[in-house]
C-alpha cells in the first residue's frame, strides 16, 4: 500500500490527482484492465492513489470508491445505505466484508440475545459480555440497566420464530403452584402471599412473553421489559439473600469451598477445551459472599420488628440479638449500678435504636458494615466499614453504660430522646430537647 | 499467547484467579483474616478484570474458533 498522504477536502485537487471527474468504474484499480495497473500500485486488491481520500473518510462521498469496482457496470442496483451521502462515516465495512448491523441474537441467547448480539458484532465470546452484565448487576445494578437499554435499543435479528404459550397452560401451572404453596404454608399464603404470588405470576408471565415471543404490541413489549427488569432485580437480590442466609447458617465456608471447587474445575477444564461457563456461577457465588463477609452480615436470630424493655440490670447480661428487622432497645427504665455496665447488641440487617438513660454516662463502640451511625455525642457518620467509638469516658465510680453494637447493614441511633409514636415506632428528637452538646451530659458532669 | 489444541489459557487463568478469590473468602470465614470493604472491592474488581483480560487475550475457546 502506498504511503497515506494528507487527506484533502472536497475542493482540494491540486495534488497529483487530476481535477476533472473520472469515470469511477474505469478509474477503479482492478476494475479496468487488470494487466495495466496504475504506476506505483499493486495490480490486485484495494489501493488508493496519493491524494485520494480513503473510502470512509469525509470527502470520499460522490467520488472514487474502490468497492464500486466489484459492482457490475451499466447502472446495476446499488446499496442505498452505501450510496446515502448522510450515512455514518465510520463503519466496520471493508471491501471483503459487508457492513455489520448490531442486532440481538436469536440463536445465541440466554435471555434476550443482547450479549450474543454484542459478541457477534465485536467478534468475541459472548460469555464475556454475560459475565460483565452479571457482575455489573451486582455492582449497583448497572449491568441490569445496560442490559435493559440493550434490550430496548437493539433490534432483534428477526430470525426467531415465536412459540406461544397457551394462556390456559400458564394459568394451570400457576394454580398448581399456588395450591402447593398454600398447602405448605397456609398462614403465609392467605396473608401477604396471595398478592405476592399474583404479582409474581404476572411478572413471570410477561417474562415468558418477552423471552419466547418477540411479537405483540409495543405496549405488551414495554410491559414485558418492565417485568424482565423486576425479575432480574429480584434475581440479584435473591443471590445476595441466598449468600447471606447461607453465611448466617454457617454455610459461608461451604460457599467459599464451592468457589474454590469451581476454580479447580476451570483449571481442569482448560486442558479439555475450556469450561468458561463456570466463571459465571463462580462469580455469582463469590461476589455476594464477599459483600456479606465484608459487611459481617449475620442473619441468624429473630426477624421482624421488636422492642426490648429490660426492667433490671440482670436482664442486660447476654445483650440482644436479631437477624433482620427494626430493633428498639429501651434502657431508660433500668436502674444501672455504679461502675460500668456492658450491653452488646447485634443486628444483621435493619434499624437499631438504643434509648439510654439521661443520667448515665454512655460510652459505645459501634460497627456497621454498610450504613449510618448517629449517636448522642452529635456523631453522624455513614458509608462502608463505619466504626464509631464514643470519645467520652466515665470517671471512676460513675454510672457508665457501654453499648457495643454490631450491625451488618443498616442504621444505628443511640440517644435518650426517643418518643414512641403510633405503631410503636420511635422518633428521635436528638438535641432538640436538651440542646446541642448536652445529650451525654452525664459524662461531663461526672468528669 | 498461542494456544495448544484443546487447551484454553483463558479458563486456566480464570480458574487460578477464582481459586485465589475463594481462598480469600475461606480465610475470612474461618477467621484467619477480617475481610472488609476496603479490601474486598479492590480484590473483586481485580478478579473480574483479570478474568476478562485473560479471556480476551486468549480469544474464544478452541471449540468456537
Amino acid at each position: 500500500m502506498t504511503d497515506r498522504p494528507d487527506i484533502p477536502d472536497d475542493h482540494d485537487h491540486d495534488s497529483d490527482e487530476p481535477a476533472e471527474p473520472r469515470d469511477d468504474a474505469a478509474a477503479a484499480p482492478g476494475a479496468g484492465d487488470p494487466a495495466e495497473p496504475r504506476q506505483g500500485e499493486p495490480a490486485a486488491g484495494p489501493s488508493f492513489a496519493a491524494g485520494d481520500p480513503l473510502p470512509d473518510e469525509p470527502g470520499a462521498a460522490g467520488r472514487h470508491d474502490p468497492r464500486d469496482a466489484r459492482e457490475p457496470l451499466g447502472g446495476a442496483p446499488r446499496d442505498p445505505l452505501r450510496d446515502d451521502p448522510e450515512r455514518p462515516v465510520f463503519s466496520f465495512a471493508t471491501p471483503d466484508r459487508p457492513p455489520r448491523r448490531l442486532t440481538r441474537s436469536s440463536s445465541d441467547r440466554m435471555i434476550g440475545g443482547v450479549a450474543g448480539g454484542l459478541g457477534r458484532y465485536f467478534d468475541v465470546d459472548p460469555l464475556l459480555f454475560r459475565i460483565g452484565f452479571v457482575v455489573l448487576t451486582f455492582a449497583g445494578g448497572f449491568g441490569l440497566l445496560a442490559y435493559l437499554i440493550g434490550l430496548v435499543a437493539i433490534p432483534s435479528d428477526g430470525e426467531f420464530k415465536p412459540q406461544r404459550w397457551g394462556l390456559a397452560r400458564t394459568a394451570g401451572v400457576g394454580l398448581l403452584a399456588c395450591a402447593a404453596v398454600a398447602t405448605v404454608t397456609p398462614h403465609w399464603f392467605w396473608g401477604p402471599g396471595v398478592p405476592g404470588l399474583v404479582a409474581l405470576g404476572v411478572v413471570v408471565y410477561l417474562l415468558v412473553r418477552v423471552i419466547r415471543d418477540e411479537g405483540g404490541s409495543r405496549l405488551a413489549g414495554a410491559a414485558a421489559r418492565i417485568a424482565l427488569a423486576i425479575a432480574l432485580t429480584a434475581l440479584a437480590a435473591g443471590g445476595f439473600a441466598a449468600a447471606a442466609a447461607g453465611s448466617a447458617l454457617g454455610g459461608g465456608i461451604f460457599i467459599a469451598g464451592a468457589v474454590i471447587a469451581l476454580g479447580v474445575a476451570l483449571v481442569g477444564g482448560a486442558y479439555r477445551g475450556g469450561a468458561r461457563w463456570l466463571i459465571v456461577p463462580a462469580l455469582v457465588l463469590a461476589l455476594p459472599l464477599g459483600v456479606v463477609s465484608a459487611a459481617d452480615l449475620k442473619l441468624d436470630g429473630q426477624w421482624g420488628d421488636r422492642t426490648f424493655r429490660p426492667a433490671q440490670t440482670a436482664d442486660l447480661g447476654g445483650g440482644y440479638k436479631m437477624g433482620v428487622g427494626h430493633m428498639q432497645v429501651d434502657l431508660r427504665g433500668v436502674e444501672l449500678p455504679r461502675g460500668r455496665t456492658d450491653m452488646p447488641v447485634k443486628l444483621g440487617v435493619g434499624e437499631l435504636e438504643v434509648a439510654v438513660p439521661r443520667d448515665v454516662c454512655v460510652t459505645y463502640d459501634v460497627q456497621v458494615g454498610a450504613g449510618q451511625v448517629t449517636t448522642l455525642d452529635d456523631i453522624d457518620d455513614g458509608g462502608l466499614d463505619v466504626n464509631v467509638e464514643g470519645a467520652a469516658s466515665a470517671p471512676r465510680g460513675a454510672r457508665e453504660l457501654h453499648v457495643t453494637a454490631d450491625v451488618g447493614a443498616g442504621a444505628v441511633r443511640i440517644g435518650p430522646n426517643f418518643v414512641e409514636e403510633a405503631g410503636g415506632r420511635w422518633r428521635d428528637f436528638g438535641s432538640a430537647v436538651t440542646g446541642p452538646g448536652a445529650l451525654n451530659a452525664a459524662c461531663k458532669a461526672a468528669a | 499467547m498461542k494456544a495448544r489444541p484443546g487447551f484454553d489459557p483463558g479458563s486456566l487463568v480464570s480458574g487460578v484467579i477464582i481459586i485465589v478469590l475463594g481462598l480469600l473468602l475461606l480465610a475470612d470465614r474461618t477467621g484467619i483474616v477480617d475481610l472488609r470493604f476496603d479490601y474486598w472491592w479492590p480484590a473483586a474488581l481485580a478478579a473480574v478484570g483479570g478474568v476478562l483480560l485473560a479471556c480476551g487475550l486468549a480469544g474464544p475457546p478452541s471449540g468456537r474458533r
